[in-house]
């Protein structure tokens, strides 16, 4: 009897780690390519795109650093990815709790509004976002970006947000009102802490979605003071050619920031998590 | 807590701050100084990239003061023609000064106001320093709000080491001839042509689908239906090309593909324009020195022609006030005198709509310069004749004919159901 | 009563206040855009020039498009395949590794990375994989005699192959799954652990109840990025061959291309009243409560 207990752990325990490893190989796939492309030669990666690099390009790195501007367009896509993260989450904080917590007429009328937003294709947009930025006086800064990228993401934020405020118990925000908490006092003390998870999980959507977004960025700039990292590497591409190992070096850099951001902030806060539970 | 939500307040209000006062665009306080923003393609990576920033700087250098024009960066091609699009649809001009690829298309940019018609305030002197065939084709309805700039020809190109290995030491001069040296081209090891049906256009397929439908049709052939005789024999031989002639991959791959396979010797014949002529990759290929430029054998009775079209054209913005109409004026001219399009032509291998007396001296570009000259009449592309949406459908279908999904009557029925007449 | 009074008022302005930044941008970015491609798709504009009313006839003619009900179709099979494989994957994932097995923080972080890479670089690498003589094939020839397929470039492998390569690639529903799996209570598997109950029915018993909420959240948002899926196979077929892979983003997106504005926006309203009915449907099939339901307790 134990013997068959272990030996189907044995199997599922295998299956298991069958299953997270070949994950971990496909997830890992393309940025090693990237990787390894970016050591190779332009004509190497046109002639075969899988192959190791007959003497490592590390020039292709000093040429990915030479990047006009680019400490400028680094800086730009911080501030914009950050000041769309934290408008965002400001702003979905704050009406994830009504739709949540509070129970109004029409409440799930808005709420369904709000979300369909998911299914809209930012691209049949283009035009009328153009329209509505150069007519306000926003093209070309850094503001039009950051609203743009705030309110496309508003709707998964919403929808994600919702679902983890009312997953929070009613009991609760009750004891908590019996406690003399007021309206605000809810929002601040036992809503907010207690769907963090949730929030991060929005703020690490919008974030990585700023950082990589490229059509409106051109659309909506023409400087390099108000352009980001993305539009940089493109500096490697043409009409006709484009230099493609000296832009996946370009991605590599490009890639690191967001990485960082992703491993610490996430990481950090939600990791942080599995200590405190929600009922004691 | 409160604290905290305190500093998140700040750092948001300084955040927006910074957001608002990073402007992209510079507030000039001297009135007189009439600025011209170019929303320039031709930066970065751009082979033009270089003589055209050099041009525009000695312009500024010589204006200094009068006139200044500014260069926005437009790196990404495709985001680009977006741009311009939307811009346009949303009523605005997306720029003082910007480029558009010249097709039935864009064409329909003509019936907007927004851009500047040049057929009204061109001088004659200017008009002459362009080639008359190019101005013609640029005019619609009388109309001529693009300047033509660059052009290309889209030739065959032949490796003839290739060929050589395969024992065949000229190129062929009729149909017949090419099947035979391609059948030893096969024999010696080597896939014969590259040709591809993937991106938005099958670009090789597409450009050796021209050579074909042009003489056996007449360089009008575009005018005609495309459910005409012409178009259908070209069709099959396009198809023998892909299934009989190419690489496994040819159906789906994209232009990237269709030229890995020519830059790594897999395939001996190969197709594109001028700018492919630059490349570092291409010069770094055993057989660079031996590429041969030149046409197809003709397939009907039409020859001694070759595919060309208008690949940039200049426009610019309308506008009321007539210093700045005045400004755009002269650097356009500036821009496409000879001296300054000689200069460009230099460094980057392009070609002209402007007669220049520039003749490269690189054995390579030298061939395009000489096979446009020996050339006695010209005809468009697919694409230059017809435009996007129906190169489209063309290379969708083109997939399915290659895989005997349907005939090439179907094929070429299915194409001229896009088309607008 | 007035004290009353004012309470209700004072709430309510609370609510209005709360909401107000959300409507604001959702207003300015989503509902006048809307509003704009509404009345676009009922005009025949080309960008340039006059909008003129005609009515229907785009939407009859985006009916009668066979590429547009093919493109339908597709997105169809997105929806199911990213909410009901793509998901469910997930899940299990996120149940496994909320167990901390080991190298559980290097595996989490490193499942989510391909989202941080953009998806241009992640369709390169896809098309390189699926070429005829790609290191698939080789390992398919060499592994199972298999003979080499073009995966991309034949109408009848393509569609699998594009979605094939977005399933697996879980990492941005996991990290949401898991985030919600981290949040049951670590009590409630100790008292079961106390009781004998096994891994399994752990899982069957606690887990995954408890993540039903979020199941269905996920589920339904994988089945929006179905609905309105564009860019991966846009980078990768472009919609062929012979519009085997096209979707209503692709098609709309190529509209725009052609300066087919009324279309394209006739194209997207349909996307969008499509999506939302197929989605609504979808979790009335598959019995799911709605969130929204749970909450009036």
């Amino acid at each position: 009897m134990k013997q068959r207990i272990t030996g189907i752990r044995l199997v599922a325990n295998s299956i298991k780690w069958v299953l997270l490893l070949s994950l971990l190989a496909v997830a890992l796939l393309p940025l090693l390519w990237l990787f390894v492309s970016s050591l190779r030669t332009n004509l190497e990666l046109q002639t075969n795109p899988f192959g190791w690099p007959k003497t490592m390009q590390w020039e292709n790195y000093a040429k990915a650093l030479s990047m006009a501007s680019l400490p400028r367009l680094l800086l730009n896509s911080v501030v914009v990815a950050s000041c769309a993260v934290i408008l965002n989450s400001a702003v979905t904080a704050m009406g994830a709790f009504i739709l949540a917590r509070e129970r109004f007429k029409g409440r799930d009328v808005l709420y369904t509004l709000l979300t369909a937003g998911v299914l809209v294709p930012v691209i049949s947009f283009m035009v009328p976002y153009f329209s509505f930025i150069t007519k306000t006086g926003l093209y070309n800064t850094l503001l039009a970006l950051i609203l743009v990228y705030t309110a496309v993401n508003i709707p998964v934020s919403i929808f994600l947000v919702t679902a983890f405020m009312k997953s929070i118990p009613r009991e609760l925000e009750e004891a908590s009102v019996i406690d003399g908490c007021g309206f605000l006092k809810r929002f601040t003390v036992i809503i907010l802490p207690l769907s963090r998870s949730g929030l991060v999980t929005a703020a690490t959507f919008c974030f990585i979605y700023s950082w990589n977004e490229f059509l409106m960025a051109m659309l909506l700039t023409s400087s390099i003071e108000s352009r980001t990292i993305q539009l940089g590497i493109k500096f490697f591409s043409s009409q006709f050619i484009t230099d493609y190992s000296s832009m996946y070096a370009a991605v590599i850099i490009t890639i690191i920031p967001s990485i960082l951001a992703y491993v610490f902030l996430h990481d950090k806060i939600i990791g942080g998590l599995t200590a405190g539970g929600v009922k004691g | 807590m409160m604290k905290k939500t305190k500093l998140l307040a700040v750092l948001l209000m300084l955040c927006l701050m910074a957001g608002l006062s990073a402007q992209g665009q510079v507030d000039s306080g001297v009135q007189k100084e009439v600025e011209l923003r170019w929303a320039s393609i031709w930066v970065g990576n751009d082979s033009k990239a270089p003589a055209v920033e050099a041009l525009v700087n000695e312009y500024n250098a010589k204006n200094e003061g009068k006139i200044k024009v500014v260069i926005e960066p437009q790196p990404d091609y495709n985001a680009y023609e977006q741009k311009v699009r939307t811009s346009l649809a949303a009523g605005q001009a997306p720029a003082d000064i910007f480029t558009i690829k010249f097709n039935p298309t864009t064409a329909t940019f003509y019936q907007s106001n927004l851009l500047m018609d040049f057929s009204k305030v061109m001088s004659s002197t200017w008009k002459q320093t362009f080639d008359a065939g190019s101005l013609e084709q640029s005019t619609v309805d009388g109309m001529m709000k693009s300047l033509p700039m660059e052009t290309a020809i889209l030739p065959i190109w032949y490796n003839m080491d290739a060929f050589a290995q395969a024992g065949v030491k000229t190129l062929p001069a009729t149909l017949d001839e090419m099947w035979a040296a391609f059948d030893k081209l096969k024999a010696a090891g080597i896939t014969p042509a590259s040709q591809m049906t993937g991106d938005t256009n099958a670009w090789t397929s597409m450009i050796w689908f021209s050579h074909f439908a042009v003489s056996l049709g007449g360089t009008n052939v575009w005018d005609k239906p495309f459910t005409d005789p012409a178009f259908v024999e070209a069709a099959k031989l396009t198809k023998r090309m892909i299934t009989e002639y190419s690489t496994s991959d040819a159906v789906g791959l994209g232009a990237g593909g269709s030229g890995g396979h020519f830059l790594a010797g897999r395939t001996a014949v190969f197709s594109n324009g001028p700018w492919y002529a630059g490349r570092a990759d291409l010069a770094a290929t055993p057989f660079f020195g031996s590429i041969k430029i030149a046409g197809l054998p003709a397939a009907g009775s039409t020859k001694d022609f070759m595919i060309s079209r208008l690949q940039a054209n200049i426009c610019a913005a309308a506008t009321k006030d007539k210093a700045k109409e005045a400004a755009i004026l002269d650097f356009m001219q500036y821009l496409t005198s000879p001296a300054s399009i000689a200069r460009i032509a230099e460094t980057s291998g392009a070609m002209f709509a402007i007669k220049t007396d520039y003749r490269p001296v690189k054995a390579l570009q030298k061939q395009f310069y000489d096979v446009a000259s020996a050339a006695k009449t010209t005809a468009f592309d697919l694409e230059a004749a017809l435009g996007a949406e129906v190169t489209l459908e063309f290379a969708q279908q083109l997939g399915a004919l290659a895989l005997g999904r349907i005939s090439a009557e179907e094929f070429c029925a299915l194409v001229d159901r896009k088309i607008e007449r | 009563m007035q004290a009353v009074g004012t309470q209700r008022s004072r709430v309510w302005g609370a609510r209005a206040l709360f909401l107000f930044p959300v409507l604001l941008l959702f207003f300015f970015f989503f509902l006048y855009p809307f509003v704009f491609t509404i009345v676009t798709s009922f005009t025949s504009w080309r960008g340039i020039g006059s909008m003129k009313f005609n009515g229907l006839a785009n939407y009859q003619k985006l009916l009668g498009d066979p590429t547009f009900r093919k493109a339908l179709g597709n997105n169809v099979i997105w929806a199911l395949s990213q909410g009901f494989i793509q998901v469910p994957l997930a899940c299990l994932v996120a149940m496994i590794l909320v167990r901390k097995p080991k190298g559980w923080r290097m595996l989490r972080t490193v499942y989510y990375l391909p989202n941080v890479i953009s998806t241009v670089a992640l369709a390169m690498v896809w098309v390189a994989i699926y070429n005829v003589e790609g290191p698939l094939n080789a390992i398919l020839s060499s592994l199972f005699g298999m003979e080499k397929h073009n995966w991309l470039g034949n109408p009848d492998t393509a569609l699998f192959a594009v979605i094939f390569q977005t399933v697996i690639y879980i990492g941005y529903f996991m990290i949401i799954l898991l985030a919600s799996a981290m949040n049951i209570p670590r009590s409630l598997y100790e008292a079961a652990q106390i009781d004998g109950a096994s891994t399994f029915q752990q899982e069957r018993h606690i887990t995954l109840p408890m993540l039903r909420g979020s199941l269905i959240t996920t589920m339904t948002l994988a089945m929006a990025y179905g609905m309105r899926h564009f860019e991966s196979t846009f980078l990768m077929t472009g919609g062929g061959p012979a519009y085997a892979t096209t979707t209503m983003g692709i098609d709309l997106y190529l509209k725009m291309d052609a300066l087919r504005y009324s279309e394209a926006s006739t194209a997207g309203v349909f996307l969008i009243v499509m999506g939302t009915l197929v989605i609504t449907l979808l979790r009335k099939i598959f019995g799911s409560s709605d969130p929204m339901s749970e909450m009036a307790q």
